[in-house]
């Protein structure tokens, strides 16, 4: 599904190499866990797939299916079915949730080429999901993001991931500022999402989110580059040792 | 030399303002209220309207209109004629009520800033209305501005009065090219409330110059929402005298600009005459291709005025590098318990709210066009009655998503 090539990637002002020659192949159904140090270009990795601005690929290739990403607009790859689940979720005043969620899902729907959903459709739709998620309808009301805690921005973004049901999800340290409850709460809401032909990349720094979605495959990246791939006991190593033994 | 067919009280007022004009600053580059803006406003406005196509200039029409004013002529519609005389008729009227009204506020509102426009208005009107209002309507009044080709850089000249306890809301749209300065004078009577929508379309092609003056007795409100879209060149002069207590205004202004060089320019001054007054001033404008937003907004607090709670937020969003926000708040208070605020930013479209929208498939324009109605929608919410609101947002968002397809 994705398949990354020798990427290079730098930072576009300060011309400072981040990604030093990255491979990895993904397959559907697979769940891909990255693990490092701060600095060491995880997040990187995950702008770059979703198409951020900001940074110069120098060399490498990514290939999404048999589409090149790199010629690939942001839009279209959300539309081609990548999801990056944001580590600080962008707050926008003056957007309603709603508005923006059937915006986003109609405008998915029309680039495929599909029927736009119609706004009775799209409001059951989108209150199951909220529902499992366990968010509120006054949540649901406000403008994108504005007020809400930093675990009710990631249960928000996972509400989004359900609702556009994309191929494959980035989790960018979805972690970060959760607590214990709310993590579990988000695990479930990706577990019940996962599928044969749907794959993750979940990028963390701690084991401890590893436990509730399963990895198949955990890489650890250090300064640029993956120098270890292993099963889910590499991240129970990582967790009692830490990264030294890959510095 | 006697005006037209004009009074005995008009003349003689007529007399006694000409003199003070001579005492009244010249609209010049060197002026405080005139420096940073386009004085080739002034130069543009002998207009040759005579080879338009009036059929594509209908302007910003929401509503079927009540009242509509055809170049030098006012043609009145449906049931409310009782409430509205011409202006020409008042002045040529000795036993006129509007005798104790007609310019007393062009001259108070030249005590702290000078509008020798509004002068040369008070000295040579047109055409224009009285409206009277002695009961509350829950239905807005539409005053339709059209060209008419015969007329051409006509002053227009009205005069509003709403009664104690009454409720009006007045929609102005249109699009009268045949008129370059404007003067209206308002006088809100003890807990009236007076709503003012002041719709200019891009239709507008000649510069235009407005002013609003309005006197506000005790408990009374005033809330004023003008729109600028794609407007050549406009100048507006608001001045709001608040002299009873617990009165409350709100002055909001959105500009949309995007054809070459257009330009707006918002002129606000609010006096806090009196104890317990609240007063809001929210601008916003969207630039694009060298075009320019003046803001002018100033909170005056008297002394007696304790208890003021003014604001005022000025907020441009320039979506390419040669377009121009220039803004002056200013403060000056003379009492000592009062709340004032003011706050002015300018930005570019945020790329952070920008990418996250993409990120989930929304279309660039589309995008943008989000963003655009995100940044305006807090003057927008200063309209109170939900179905205007209503109205009004759909109207500037079809215009918005035709403003970034082009």
């Amino acid at each position: 599904m994705l398949k990354i090539d020798n990427l290079k990637v730098s930072l576009e002002e300060e011309e400072k190499q981040i990604i030093k020659g990255l491979s990895l192949t993904i397959n559907s159904g697979e769940v891909h866990a990255i693990m490092g140090p701060n600095g060491s270009g995880k997040s990187t990795l995950s702008s770059v797939l979703a198409g951020k601005a900001g940074y110069t690929v120098d060399s490498g290739k990514v290939n999404f299916d048999e589409t090149d990403l790199f010629e690939t607009e942001v839009e279209e790859r959300a539309a081609l079915g990548i999801f990056m689940a944001f580590q600080y979720p962008i707050e926008i005043p003056g957007v309603g949730n709603m508005n923006f969620l059937r915006t986003a899902l109609n405008s998915q729907r029309k680039t495929r080429g599909q029927e736009e959903l119609n706004a009775a459709d799209f409001l059951k739709l989108v209150r199951e999901i909220a529902k499992d998620l366990e968010i509120s309808d006054e949540m649901m009301r406000r403008p994108v993001n504005v007020g809400a805690s930093g675990g009710e921005k990631k249960r928000n973004e996972i509400l989004q991931m359900c609702l556009l049901e994309p191929r494959f999800v980035i989790l960018d340290e979805t972690d970060s500022g959760l607590d214990v409850d709310a993590m579990k709460l988000v695990s479930k809401g990706v577990n019940k999402f996962s599928s044969s032909s749907r794959s993750f990349l979940v990028i963390t720094h701690y084991q401890r989110l590893l436990n509730y979605i399963v990895p198949d495959f955990v890489h650890i990246m250090v300064d640029g580059k993956i120098v270890k791939t292993g099963d889910k006991n590499l991240a129970l190593h990582v967790e009692e040792t830490g990264y030294k033994d890959f510095l | 030399m006697n005006h037209v067919n004009s009074s005995d009280w008009y003349n003689s007022l007529r007399k006694e303002f000409e003199e003070k004009s001579l005492s009244i600053e010249k609209v010049n580059r060197r002026s405080e209220y005139w420096r940073k803006s386009n004085l080739d406003i002034l130069e543009d406005f002998v207009q040759d309207t005579s080879q338009l196509d009036l059929l594509d200039l209908n302007g910003t029409c929401l509503y079927e209109p009540d009242l509509i004013i055809n170049g030098d002529i006012l043609e009145l519609v449906g049931q409310k004629s009782d409430q509205v005389v011409s202006i020409i008729d008042v002045i040529a009227d000795e036993e006129s009520f509007a005798k104790n009204y007609f310019g007393r506020l062009e001259e108070k509102s030249q005590k702290l800033i000078p509008r020798p426009l509004a002068r040369d208005n008070t000295l040579d009107p047109k055409v224009g209305y009285v409206l009277s209002f002695s009961d509350s309507s829950e239905k807005p009044l539409i005053i339709h501005n059209k060209t008419n080709t015969s007329a051409s850089n006509l002053f227009q000249r009205n005069l509003m009065i709403v009664d104690k306890d009454v409720e009006v809301t007045i929609i102005e749209t249109g699009n009268n090219l045949s008129v370059f300065n404007t003067v209206t004078e308002i006088y809100l009577g003890e807990n009236a409330k007076l709503n003012y929508l002041d719709l200019t379309g891009e239709n507008n092609i000649f510069p235009k110059i407005s002013h609003k003056f309005c006197d506000l007795a005790e408990k009374s409100s005033f809330n004023h929402f003008g729109l600028r879209l794609n407007t050549k060149a406009t100048r507006t002069e608001i001045e709001l005298h608040l002299n009873g207590q617990g009165i409350n205004t709100s002055v909001a202004n959105v500009s949309l600009l995007n054809k070459k060089s257009h330009y707006s320019d918002e002129n606000v001054l609010i006096n806090h005459n009196a104890y317990e007054c609240k007063s809001r001033q929210v601008f916003k404008s969207v630039l694009e291709n060298d075009c320019t937003s003046i803001v002018r907004g100033k909170i005056y607090v008297a002394s007696e005025a304790q208890k003021t709670d003014g604001y005022q937020s000025s907020r441009s969003l320039l979506l390419n590098e040669s377009s121009k926000f220039l803004c002056k708040p200013e403060l000056e208070i003379y009492a000592d318990d009062v709340i004032c605020s003011h706050g002015s930013t300018s930005s570019s479209l945020d790329r952070d709210s920008l990418f996250y929208l993409l990120s989930r498939g929304v279309h660039k324009n589309k995008a943008k066009e989000m963003l655009i109605t995100a940044f305006i929608s807090e003057a927008l919410d200063e309209i109170e009655d939900e179905s205007i609101k209503s109205a009004l947002s759909n109207y500037i968002d079809i215009w918005i998503s035709s403003f970034s397809d082009e």
